[in-house]
């Protein structure tokens, strides 16, 4: 029997399958290699994945399990597949955008037009949880603030694409897209041949050539450049080791740097030794107590000032969250209007303020229609999916808006797009999201052709995050000259 | 000790070596041309093996023996195929019975580490490894880290040690520069034809590959972090002496060896061996990439490559011709 016996779409945009059941072109001959092979099979190719993941580390620690089980990360063997059309629009979208919310982040930071315009509102601006009012007029290397984004882009439907949130403090996942391929290639070499899919591997090359132009002109011959950690606890720890080790660079905690006389040195065995450029993966709270959270042990003292001076540069720079606030994401499309005077390719998703009393009404109004959001926080958590929440669930929930409206968005459900994904013996839709990673240095945005998708991996579930049970699948974009449905040879 | 003896220990240390080169070629060739943007204009899969063939030089056996290049074939050939000197299985078998004559020299656990991988090779055949190749190649890759681990933990610092490492290094170093003589020879091909999808020249993956076949990607990037320039891989493969991959690290591990075992003191060579070694090894330590690549890497390598073989020549003339 096919692994895809039985396979229903629901009504849901697929992204293998048209409603009549039949593949989509560009993923007819993945689906023909798929669908005749053993279960048995298929098993032994997962089962491999998985003690790559567990022989690499790359797992996580299963909550209340004394003696420390690691399970590997969750990856779905079944590539997500963009045609080279598709993807030309998604990089024109995200080039658009990321250029926009930089623009408007040096405008924040400086003479503030666009609130003066009024086309943000002001209080929203300026209230928001992320807003560095202690980094007004400093000047980032280039006027670069975001040298790192990666967007969540999703599909309803009709398949057509939105932004869902664009991540630009420090979005992490980029090393599940590197790998993910890498292992893909080991345990499932065939479902390759002839499908003219674009390497990413270049990706680490290209952000470590950016990295060190941020340098200091006088440094800029042959710089320092390290990757800043909050250590080994933190979720995204091997991420970071991953990262640090494929761009050949140390990896820091805070208490290996010190900050003397507006310089950042590390701690080493032959003494202090200057650091020029740091990829930070530390919060803005948590980067300078001198300057943040005073109790902050992951920092260093005196950074912020060092960064200010410009002896030092900093990936992504300090205030970036103001531009990917739940609240201000509302603006992005007048954004992109008022820094560009065009159009925004990508769409966003219509978007509810708890802090506009209509709209407060509104979401009071429909909460059993509505996603509602915390402004404030990431991972999944603090959210209500109000269609298939309880009423007393809602009920509980409206009073947490009421209390503090200007906390909360809300969002009508998009029945975002589905993938085939592999459940125990056959393959079933889950829902899907994607998140490329944008990359912005001196010479320009690059977009490394690939993404995370990421795979709500319970049936039903809407919520891709990895905190919350998500998985994620290789994303293969294929080259301009794709021929579809060419016959196979392996 | 015996000259024969010597002549088995180096040679058994040549062949752990190779078969392991032979390994890390099949996996990253086979799995880096998998994605779009590393394969040639043309895109054949018939065209992703011909440089493979190349660097082992062995394109003519190949043609004689199979018909066309697929992936069966090659597998087949490079892997199984006895009538192959380089096949994996040919390789390995050649180390093992190389051991066999002087198992006393060896210590036990090292006979027992290459024999048992042999009973293991023999289980397998090309239908198996090729349902996931990686699996395959990285057994292989493991069998030969394991028996140097335990050649290192377990063996005198002796003269049989010796043997075993010239045998290691010389392959080693003659390995690399082989390498990337042809995968060179490839790219200034692919520069040729019209550039890619993607915003970043074809080149780059093709580099990429050349390094990570050799374990050298993450290193480099150690050492070199101006991004991939050919000129910067060459130095790091070719002139570095602190890569264990790299000619330069490789002849000097030889020249070493091969001044313990004649007894000399470093700056007074006694031996033609040491002599070429070391006149080798100094040319490497000193030249530059840049100056390299001026004059063509191809004659350079190929330089290497004769007076690599004059090494080999000059230690069996002075030492294991018995």
């Amino acid at each position: 029997m096919s692994l895809f016996h039985n396979y229903q779409t629901e009504g849901f945009y697929d992204e293998m399958f048209l409603p009549n059941g039949s593949p989509r072109p560009h993923y007819k001959q993945l689906y023909e290699r798929l669908a005749n092979m053993p279960l048995e099979e298929y098993r032994r190719r997962c089962q491999l994945a998985d003690l790559t993941l567990v022989n690499q580390g790359i797992t996580f620690l299963v909550y209340g399990d004394e003696r420390g089980t690691e399970k590997p990360w969750p990856f779905d063997l079944i590539p997500r597949i963009i045609p080279a059309n598709e993807w030309n629009y998604i990089e024109r979208g995200l080039t658009q955008r990321l250029t926009a919310l930089n623009l408007f982040t040096h405008d924040i930071y400086h003479e503030q037009h666009i609130l003066r315009d009024k086309a943000v509102p002001a209080d929203l601006v300026l209230g928001a949880a992320h807003f560095r009012h202690e980094f007004m007029g400093a000047d980032p290397p280039g006027g670069i603030y975001v040298h790192i984004c990666g967007s969540d882009l999703i599909r309803d439907r009709q398949g057509s694409y939105y932004v869902l949130e664009d991540n630009l403090r420090t979005p992490s996942g980029v090393s599940y897209m590197l790998e993910n391929r890498i292992i893909l290639t080991r345990v499932f070499p065939h479902l390759f041949n002839n499908l003219n899919i674009q390497s990413v591997d270049h990706y680490t090359t290209r952000l470590m050539q950016n990295l060190r132009a941020l340098a200091p002109e006088h440094r800029r011959e042959s710089p320092v450049v390290v990757l800043l950690t909050p250590g080994v606890y933190n979720s995204a720890y091997y991420e970071h080791t991953f990262l640090a080790q494929q761009l050949g660079i140390e990896l820091v905690e805070g208490r290996d740097l010190f900050v003397d006389d507006c310089v950042v040195y590390m701690k080493t065995t032959h003494g202090p030794q200057r650091v020029d450029v740091i990829y930070r993966r530390v919060d803005d709270d948590y980067l300078d107590p001198l300057m943040f959270r005073p109790d902050s042990l992951l920092g260093v003292p005196g950074l912020v000032n060092a960064y200010r001076s410009g002896s030092v540069a900093l990936a992504n720079s300090i205030g970036t969250g103001v531009a990917d606030d739940k609240a201000v994401y509302a603006y992005t499309e007048n954004i992109v209007r008022y820094y560009l005077g065009e159009e925004p390719v990508l769409p966003i998703v219509e978007t509810y303020l708890g802090s506009n009393e209509k709209h407060l009404q509104h979401i009071l109004a429909n909460l059993d229609k509505l996603v509602v959001k915390s402004a404030n926080e990431s991972g999944g958590y603090g959210m209500l999916m109000g269609p298939s929440a309880t009423p007393q669930e809602r009920a509980l929930f409206a009073e947490k808006i009421k209390a503090s409206p200007r906390s909360y968005i809300a969002q009508p459900l998009i029945d975002i797009s589905r993938a085939p994904a592999f459940t125990e013996d056959h393959f079933e839709g889950r829902h899907i999201d994607l998140r490329p990673y944008i990359l912005y240095g001196s010479d320009g945005i690059t977009i490394v052709p690939g993404s995370l998708t990421r795979v709500a991996m319970r049936k039903g579930s809407y919520v891709v995050n990895s905190s919350q049970g998500g998985g994620s699948k290789d994303t293969w974009v294929l080259a301009e000259d794709t021929q579809m449905g060419v016959q196979t040879q392996c | 000790m015996l000259s024969r003896h010597a002549d088995s220990c180096f040679w058994i240390g040549r062949y752990v070596e190779r078969t392991e080169a032979a390994a890390r070629m099949m996996d990253v060739h086979y799995h880096s041309a998998l994605e779009t943007t590393r394969q040639s204009a043309a895109g054949t899969l018939s065209r992703r093996w011909s440089s493979l063939l190349a660097i082992s030089g062995s394109a003519q056996l190949y043609t004689q023996r199979y018909e066309s290049e697929n992936d069966r074939d090659i597998f087949q050939f490079f892997l199984f195929d006895l009538e192959h000197p380089s096949s994996i299985l040919a390789t390995w078998q050649k180390a093992r019975e190389n051991a066999r004559a002087v198992r006393e020299q060896l210590s036990s656990e090292m006979w027992e580490s290459l024999n048992t991988f042999y009973l293991n090779l023999k289980e397998w055949d090309v239908d198996r490894v090729i349902a996931m190749p990686h699996v395959f190649l990285c057994m292989v890759k493991d069998a030969s880290h394991l028996f140097q681990g335990i050649l290192n933990r377990t063996m005198l610092m002796g003269e049989a040690r010796d043997w075993l490492d010239t045998g290691r290094f010389l392959e080693r170093a003659e390995q690399t520069g082989r390498l990337l003589d042809v995968k060179f020879h490839d790219l200034l091909d692919n520069q040729e034809a019209p550039a890619p999808a993607g915003n970043m020249p074809l080149d780059l993956h093709g580099w990429i590959a050349v390094l990570k076949s050799v374990s050298a990607f993450e290193m480099y990037h150690k050492t070199h972090q101006e991004g991939i320039l050919p000129e910067h891989v060459v130095d790091f493969l070719v002139l570095n002496p602190r890569f264990p991959a790299s000619v330069r690290h490789g002849i000097g591990r030889v020249e070493g060896c091969l001044h313990r075992i004649a007894g000399h003191a470093e700056d007074s060579p006694g031996s033609e061996p040491e002599r070429l070694a070391g006149h080798l090894r100094a040319d490497l330590t000193y030249m530059k990439a840049a100056e390299i690549l001026q004059t063509g890497l191809h004659p350079f390598l190929d330089s290497v490559q004769i007076r690599c073989n004059q090494i080999g020549d000059a230690i069996r003339a002075a030492y294991l011709s018995y």
